[in-house]
């Protein structure tokens, strides 16, 4: 019996990370959640949990589709959403078929598969013969070929005799039009297609963790780093059976961070880790000068998704991300914004006033904000959960919060100010509020303002109970606490824990300690290097193994 | 264990179906409905959900006498209907005494499961609290299984900007963890609904042939993988598996010859994030699920208007205040008061146009009107206190079953028990639903 270990060893550092460790009992999402003691940590692939089996989600499906047949019409626009956990859709526990998911499929399939015949049968499925048997042997290599591409992998002989069978049966009841379609119907709706799968193909000895195979690291990659199917090169790579050792891992994971897709990739991370979608749809009310704000809110997504990839592409660190201090914006944002009207585009500007890093971004402030005033609630509440991973500890449980009747008569921070002072609300509120206020300088659309209603705004803040020190106590506007973000071990912790709950598409477990520690110091090492993160993602055991299966046995 | 007490229409639907498949040619079929439709019409259950509860002094009934009441300011257009309107006072989501989750998390979970949620860190809410989905199915879903046999859509989810996708946006469960979302897109209900229309009967045994052997072939691939993956993947893949074979019993969509049965008009495409689309999906949503009933498509359908911690302004309605955050104003707050009311009377509106539709739908002697119960909740009695006592539960309809047309007052009675004269009016002979231990039999004085 082949045992299959590899271990690494993560030493010594791990007692610093002791020292600056959150001190209370309350979750502490930035290292695993059952903290281990700190020794000598050795990783062993048997005990961490690997990841089952992923659906597709929509932005995977429609890639996976473009890729495979050119077709970029968005099929999975009529799929229901996915359920999301922590912020993100491609959780495996609960992103799972429904009925609606299960008929939307099969209708996705129909269309997709009557215009990829209709367009392109000659190149999918050419065929030169015309009697029943030639036309039976030119299915079986549109079978074997497209199969392949479609399951990511050779097809075993009995999927590849099943689709075959639908093929020769249609043909000839149908025609070699309708065969060719059917089969597309059938391939695009099995579960090799729709699920990536990391079940033994062939009958190994292994028990508890077994590497993935070459085809599956192929797909774990490639749905990772670039949201889709495998490219040609990572077929390639597969099929030779090079690509099974972290170096062959790491050289992939490089090459395929250069790729167009991999933006793609960033892109759907940031709109999940920052809850983005609270901009579809964004309402505000007009503002005194003017400006057009009916139906904005994609222009300020594509605003703020412009600025992540400018960090994450050209400047590529973490400090940069509550530094940088370019914003982008095209006309209907610069008249919103009064920084004059650029063209129709998307342009950078810097050198505004008010301006650096994420948590000054126009977008982001006026996602976080309501329809005629500013969210302090909101923004103190996604500055401890998304940036620090800091739930807010609950209230005893059989506590019934009774909130005061607040007199409308009062200012907003005023009236905010009541939720500090009643002891229904001051459990959660004192933490969250005391964040929240220090980004009073933006309104409600993002505005940077230093006057409300002819008053000086207070943009004082005060952190609390961030577990932190350096980040503990007051401060005064958003700057000067990004500048303290930037710096922050629990914000570089946080930002990992983030992107392996993406990677892997589940919420760590106890069981993840070894690997996730191994992501947070190389991030760490690299002084926050995004690119460095991503690629020791995929060189973690987590990300390179799967649990023995019964054709493993 | 609910069973089945009776299903006269089964019986029918299958001879339908078993004689010539799916898709009948209409005359015949019309005739034959209409010969069968007196004694046989089939029974449709509405849910219908709204979020951060109601101003109780213009929701709940005035000049109340015994039984007899007048309708308050929000529900004035249901005056049509107010025969059919019962009012249940004095019932508690006693279910959401205890549990996991937030009050706004356990109340939605609840509403219509009779369950609490399952424990686990899932899903937080604004205060730290944390829990799972839903510990049961829904009561529409228990329905299902007898009420939707034999029709091409089993259930009908709807949502208006209903796109929290988590605990606190789901009403509607398959079972234990299992939610179902709704569609927020009328051009994706039109589709669903609607496209098999006007297709030939040839053209549509075609489509059901060729589905069938894709579906077929789709199914070994499941049996095939499941055998090969950890138990933990075999159940999701078996799930998976267990409604492509639904799927493959209930492809065809299409009409029932009734002479009410017409497809609308495509929908224009409208934006399912826009709270200025709100209005217009809405009332579109209500149109289509009317035809499905009159098309007998579907017999279960949940309706939902957005979720709890949604921050949605009603503009058209010139209600500027955002949905959870006006929903915490106190009574003292005046134009938040009228802003809650004029919104609570627009849903109410809107259900009184969906009953109007429904009762211009003949079906036998009546309307389709008279084949449907509707029952609507919300998943707390107030936004400023939370409280899950005295919830807004009014039923409309049901009068086979209920004696309708009342306010009934209960004592801190149980919701299960209402979920359990739900499926009774039904002939579902349950005598619990949901958490067992909070049911005591059907609520009393309703029948």
């Amino acid at each position: 019996m082949m045992r299959a270990v590899s271990r690494c060893v993560v030493g010594a550092w791990l007692a610093l990370l002791a020292v600056g460790c959150y001190p209370t009992t309350e979750p502490d999402h930035t290292k695993p959640r059952a903290a281990d003691t700190a020794q000598d940590l050795v990783c062993h692939p048997e005990e961490e949990p690997t990841s089952p089996l992923a659906l597709l989600t929509r932005a995977q499906y429609d890639a996976t589709i473009a890729d495979l047949l050119g077709d970029d019409s968005h099929p999975s626009h009529s799929f229901p959403p996915e359920n999301q956990v922590e912020g993100f859709n491609n959780n495996t526990e609960v992103h799972i078929a429904n009925p609606l998911l299960v008929e939307q499929l099969m209708d996705a399939a129909e269309g997709i598969a009557s215009r990829a015949v209709a367009s392109s049968m000659n190149q999918l499925a050419p065929c030169a013969g015309t009697g029943a048997a030639a036309q039976d042997q030119c299915g079986a290599d549109f079978v074997s070929s497209f199969g392949k591409r479609a399951f990511r992998r050779p097809l075993t002989d009995d999927e590849a005799s099943a689709f075959d069978g639908l093929f020769s049966s249609t043909n000839a009841a149908r025609g070699y039009a309708s065969a060719v379609t059917l089969t597309l119907q059938a391939m695009l709706q099995s579960p090799q297609f729709l699920y990536r799968v990391d079940a033994a193909r062939t009958a190994t000895e292994e028990t508890g963790a077994v590497p993935l195979d070459p085809y599956q690291l192929a797909s774990r990659l490639s749905y990772f780093l670039t949201g889709s199917m495998p490219d040609d090169e990572l077929f390639a790579a597969a099929d030779s059976g090079a690509l099974i050792g972290p170096d062959e891992i790491e050289a992939q994971a490089r090459r395929l961070l250069a790729t167009p897709h991999a933006r793609d990739m960033v892109r759907d991370f940031n709109h999940q880790w920052l809850q983005l979608d609270g901009l579809a749809g964004l309402a505000r009310n007009p503002p005194e000068n003017g400006a057009d704000v009916k139906s904005i809110g994609d222009d300020y997504l594509e605003s703020l998704q412009q600025f992540l990839d400018h960090v994450y592409w050209d400047e590529g660190t973490l400090a940069s991300l509550f530094s940088s201090p370019v914003i982008y914006l095209n006309a209907r944002l610069g008249a919103v914004l009064g920084a004059g009207a650029p063209d129709a585009d998307f342009a950078a500007i810097s050198e505004q006033a008010g301006r650096g890093g994420l948590l000054a971004q126009p977008a982001l402030m006026a996602m976080l904000a309501h329809s005629d005033q500013s969210g302090p609630v909101q923004r103190g509440v996604f500055v401890r959960e998304r940036i620090l991973c800091i739930d807010v500890p609950p209230p005893p449980p059989s506590f019934n919060p009774i909130p005061p009747d607040p007199d409308p008569s009062l200012t907003t921070r005023e009236r905010f100010k009541v939720h500090t002072e009643s002891p229904a609300c001051s459990g959660c509120h004192a933490l969250i509020d005391g964040t929240g206020f220090g980004f009073e300088n933006y309104d409600q659309l993002g505005r940077y303002r230093t006057e409300e209603n002819g008053l000086p705004v207070d943009a004082s803040g005060n952190m609390l109970e961030t577990g932190e020190a350096a980040l503990d106590g007051p401060f005064e506007g958003a700057l000067e606490l990004s500048q303290k973000l930037a710096q922050s071990p629990r914000v570089q912790k946080c930002l990992s824990t983030n992107w392996y709950r993406y990677a892997l598409g589940r919420v760590e477990t106890e069981a993840d300690n070894c690997s996730l520690l191994q992501v947070q110091q190389k991030f760490a090492d690299s002084g926050g290097d995004f690119r460095e993160l991503l690629v020791a993602l995929t060189l973690t055991d987590a990300f390179r193994y799967r649990p023995a299966t019964p054709e493993d046995m | 264990m609910p069973r089945l007490r009776r299903d006269p229409i089964l019986s029918r639907r299958n001879f339908l179906r078993g004689a010539a498949g799916s898709a009948i040619a209409l005359p015949l079929m019309a005739s034959l409905r209409a010969s069968a439709a007196v004694d046989t019409a089939p029974k449709r259950l509405l849910l219908m959900y709204t979020p951060n509860g109601v101003i109780p002094d213009a929701w709940w009934p005035k000049n109340v006498d015994g039984e007899a009441y007048d309708l308050n300011v929000i529900h004035q257009y249901l005056a049509p209907f107010k025969d059919r309107v019962t009012f249940l006072g004095g019932v508690d989501l006693t279910v959401t005494n205890s549990g996991p989750g937030g009050l706004h998390q356990r109340g939605i979970g609840g509403l219509f499961t009779g369950q609490q949620l399952q424990s686990g860190d899932l899903f937080v809410d604004g205060c730290g609290q944390t829990a799972g989905w839903a510990n049961g199915i829904s009561v529409d879903q228990e329905l299902a299984k007898t009420l939707a046999v034999g029709t091409p859509i089993t259930s009908l989810e709807l949502g208006v900007r209903a796109t929290e996708n988590d605990v606190q946006g789901r009403i509607a469960y398959a079972g234990a963890g299992a939610p179902l979302p709704p569609m927020n897109d009328p051009k994706d209900v039109f589709h669903r609904l609607f496209s098999g229309f006007g297709q030939t009967t040839d053209a549509l045994n075609q489509l059901h042939a060729e589905r069938k052997s894709v579906l077929d072939t789709v199914q070994s691939q499941f049996k095939s993988l499941s055998a090969r993956v950890s138990a933990e993947d075999r159940s999701k893949l078996e799930a998976h598996l267990s409604l492509v074979r639904d799927l493959e019993n209930r492809m065809s969509v299409s009409g029932n010859g009734s002479p009410a049965c017409v497809a609308p008009n495509a929908p224009a495409t409208l934006d399912p994030t826009s709270e200025d689309d709100m209005p217009a999906i809405a009332a579109l949503h209500l149109d289509m699920l009317a035809t499905a009933f009159a098309c007998d498509l579907t017999r279960v359908a949940s309706y939902q208007i957005s979720t709890s911690l949604n921050h949605i302004r009603y503009p058209w309605l010139n209600s500027l205040g955002e949905g959870h955050a006006l929903s915490h104003e106190g009574p003292s707050d005046a134009d938040a008061h009228t802003e809650l009311v004029a919104r609570q009377t627009w849903h109410s509106q809107l259900l009184a146009n969906f009953l109007t539709r429904l009762g211009q739908i003949p079906e036998g002697s009546g309307t389709v009107l008279d084949n449907t119960l509707v029952l609507w909740g919300n998943e707390v009695s107030e936004g400023n206190t939370h409280s899950h006592q005295n919830m807004p539960f009014v039923m409309v309809g049901g009068g086979w079953y209920f004696r309708t047309g009342r306010y009934i007052h209960y004592q801190d009675a149980s919701h299960n028990d209402l979920l359990v004269s739900v499926l009774n009016a039904f002939g579902v002979e349950a005598t619990t639903f949901g958490q067992a231990d909070l049911c005591h039999g059907p609520l009393a004085n309703l029948v």
